[in-house]
């Protein structure tokens, strides 16, 4: 007799193949989810992930109640076979088949004073109905299942967005208020930068003391801004020039008001807030919603930005 | 060695899955052995009317006796029948009504086997649920071999066909899960049995590019082959396909060849064909990328061993233990249980060249092992060869179990047929005898 089957291991292995496409499809579901878990968290805490006044979170548990057998209370009774034998049927065993007999040979009498036929009929089609709604009974439990399990996904995939969104436009702010913090200590040569085109475009004539100014924006300009800058930095430089050694050391994290700085007014006025000392930080890494940049300054955060 | 081939119906144009697999089997044991096919004069297996003659005919040069069926099938009987055996506790009683409302009864075929006027040595039964399998086994027990052609249905659980499977001399079984299935219903490991199959005639040639430019096809394109049913598994078919046009570009088209009852979507990848002839459909398997077989119940899909005859991959529904076993099995195949699984699998064959060739070649090679005819012929051969042996031993065998007394069959004790399946095992037999 020739061999029965036997399984080839070439290279292609269907099952392995079929694993991994298994393992991909979880993979891209994501959220670290498997579909067992889903199935837990679904039929137990749903108002983990919704709004418990909106949606029951218990469906699934009434439905599986009113599907347990010996649950009179809760589900239907079991649907009836009827059958045309059954109205001149008797349950008394040998002594209930005699009167069987019997009801059947008195028809013909029966029917002389009703016609059991379309109760029989109706009684049938009754059972056909019932039958009809149970497998409808089934297929809403199937579809309310999945609806639960799907609200629940999508549910904990809003949650993870939002989450993404917050730790996004956190690290957005951050980028703002960095590029801020870098425009505001950049010097310019004289007679360039947005001051100076401000200062053109407000005022044809030139500005006594020069162009020699690097005002944050959206400042008003001040009258005498320029000087009193000019003068603020010539204090400052003496002041570092009295510190000796520890002039011009960055301090990793250190505030940048101690720092030297060529910007004019910035440091004075913007580095202690919690902006500035977020300042320069080079971002973090994202992770997915953490804690925001501006409480977890980086190494070198306010480092010199001289130029 | 006399033989004969016991089926519900018989013809060229009957295309019903056990009637082609008894045909083809037949035909194919005909120039070995001398086989006559005993059948009913039915040709519509909903009402088993008598619309061919009675008497002897020639069917592909094999003898045909045909026998008239009693009384047509009344299908709201048979339906409130088959409600009360698969849904609740019942009797033998019931289960034999249900037995007779299904028909085909035709008691001249059971007297003329219980007679063995034409001396046969062997009756080869196919479909284990018809009243033509079941009356004729128990009138010739000692001289039956059975193909069960089963499915995973409440008709396997039914309490008077245990006794059947037990009784018989040999069972010739489609695949390893349906042998579990019924070894784990019946008890009837020590029955001899082969998990044998059936071949089918594939072209040594094809021609793709002539099935392409008769039908226009330019695209790459995966095919269907069958009744386009929902109960075969098409509507959802359709579903997963028009979502993978949706989420996919490409160019990729679903070809369906056979006759529809299910409305055709209107998608303008999806190419309907009707019913075409032998030719054309091998050609047009040969020219897809790939066979799709959404069935979700199937004894052995007699297409797909077809597309793996030709070198082509299958993708299947994993839902259906035996398509899935089968894939296991030969490495020739992917499933899906779900619309991402489909996703996966069909854009993974068809991106994938050198593992869809690969899977070709593992199906080709299994079909050639398996399913060729000289294989599924030796197989049939063997096990008869094996059974006059045994008879000319002189082994003594028990006669197959009697049906329960008048008042036992009357006592309602039997669980409903669905209950008894759902508690079978179940799953794809990745080996020869074992189950996940």
């Amino acid at each position: 007799m020739p061999p029965e089957f036997s399984v080839r291991s070439d290279s292609v292995d269907v099952d392995q193949i079929m694993s991994q496409i298994r393992a991909r499809i979880r993979e891209k579901r994501g959220v670290d989810y498997t579909e067992e878990e889903l199935r837990t968290l679904a039929s137990v805490k749903l108002e983990k992930f919704l709004d418990p006044t909106r949606v029951r979170s218990d469906l699934i548990a009434h439905y599986r109640i009113m599907r347990e057998p010996g649950e009179a209370s809760a589900g239907p009774p079991e649907n009836y076979a009827f059958d045309d034998h059954l109205v001149y049927g008797s349950a008394r065993g040998v002594s209930g088949r005699l009167v069987t007999r019997i009801r059947k040979l008195l028809n013909p009498v029966l029917k002389l004073f009703i016609n059991p036929n379309p109760i029989i009929q109706v009684l049938h089609r009754q059972s056909a109905i019932n039958e009809y709604y149970d497998r409808l009974a089934v297929l809403n439990f199937e579809l309310i299942h999945n609806l639960v399990l799907e609200v629940t996904r999508l549910g904990i995939e809003v949650k993870n967005l939002k989450m993404r969104v917050e730790s996004v436009s956190g690290r957005l702010d951050f980028s703002d208020r960095r590029a801020r913090a870098l425009e505001s200590v950049v010097q310019y040569r004289p007679g360039t930068g947005p001051a100076a085109e401000m200062t053109e475009t407000a005022a044809p004539a030139p500005a006594p003391g020069g162009g020699q100014t690097a005002r944050r924006e959206g400042e008003a300009p001040a009258t005498g801004g320029p000087i009193k800058g000019d003068a603020q930095r010539a204090r400052r430089r003496r002041r570092r020039r009295g510190r000796g050694s520890a002039a011009g050391q960055s301090v990793p994290g250190g505030t940048a008001a101690e720092e030297p700085t060529l910007g004019g007014q910035a440091n004075d006025e913007g580095a202690d807030s919690p902006d500035a000392r977020g300042g320069a930080g080079g971002g973090l890494p994202f992770d997915g919603g953490e804690a925001g940049p501006a409480e977890a300054p980086a190494p070198g955060a306010g480092e010199p930005t001289d130029q | 060695m006399k033989l004969a081939v016991v089926v519900q119906r018989y013809g060229l144009d009957i295309n019903g899955g056990a009637e082609l697999h008894a045909r083809y089997v037949a035909e194919q044991l005909a120039r070995r052995a001398d086989v006559d096919v005993l059948t009913t004069c039915a040709r519509d297996y909903i009402t088993w009317r008598n619309e061919l003659p009675a008497g002897e005919s020639d069917v592909n040069g094999v003898r045909v006796r045909r026998f008239p069926v009693r009384s047509e099938r009344d299908p709201d009987r048979f339906g409130r029948h088959s409600h009360h055996v698969f849904r609740s506790s019942h009797s033998i009683a019931d289960e034999l009504a249900w037995l007779r409302s299904e028909g085909p009864a035709s008691t001249a075929l059971i007297d003329s086997i219980r007679r063995n006027d034409a001396g046969y040595d062997f009756f080869v039964f196919f479909s284990f649920r018809y009243y033509h399998a079941f009356h004729g086994i128990r009138a010739a027990a000692s001289r039956s071999l059975l193909v069960p052609t089963a499915e995973r249905d409440g008709a396997v659980g039914l309490s008077i066909f245990a006794p059947v499977f037990r009784g018989v001399r040999a069972l010739m079984y489609n695949s390893f899960e349906e042998r579990a299935m019924i070894q784990a219903v019946s008890g009837n490991d020590a029955v001899p049995h082969v998990v044998v199959g059936v071949g089918s005639d594939v072209p040594a040639r094809t021609n793709p590019d002539r099935f392409r430019q008769k039908f226009g096809i330019t695209s790459p394109f995966v095919v269907y082959v069958g009744r386009i049913d929902e109960n075969k598994g098409c509507k959802e078919l359709f579903s997963h396909f028009d979502r993978y046009t949706r989420s996919l570009r490409g160019n990729l088209l679903l070809v369906l060849m056979g006759n529809s009852v299910l409305p055709i979507p209107d998608n303008p990848r999806i190419r309907h064909l009707g019913f075409v002839g032998d030719e054309d459909k091998f050609d047009g398997i040969a020219a897809a990328e790939a066979l799709i077989m959404p069935s979700y119940f199937e004894s052995l899909s007699m297409v797909a061993l077809e597309a793996w005859a030709l070198g082509r991959p299958v993708l299947a529904n994993g839902r259906c233990d035996v398509l899935q076993g089968q894939c296991l099995r030969s490495n020739a195949g992917l499933f899906y249980e779900s619309y991402e699984e489909f996703l996966e699998t069909l854009a993974l064959i068809q991106s994938n060249r050198r593992l869809a060739f690969a899977m070709g070649q593992n199906g080709r090679e299994y079909f050639q092992r398996h399913y060729a005819w000289p294989v599924i012929v030796r197989k049939y051969l063997d096990m008869l060869d094996r059974l006059r042996a045994d008879d000319q031993g002189g082994a003594a065998r028990p006669p197959i179990e009697p049906l329960p007394g008048w008042f036992a069959r009357r006592r309602t004790g039997c669980r409903a047929g669905d209950e008894v399946v759902a508690g079978l095992p179940a799953g794809p037999a990745r080996r020869a005898g074992r189950r996940r």
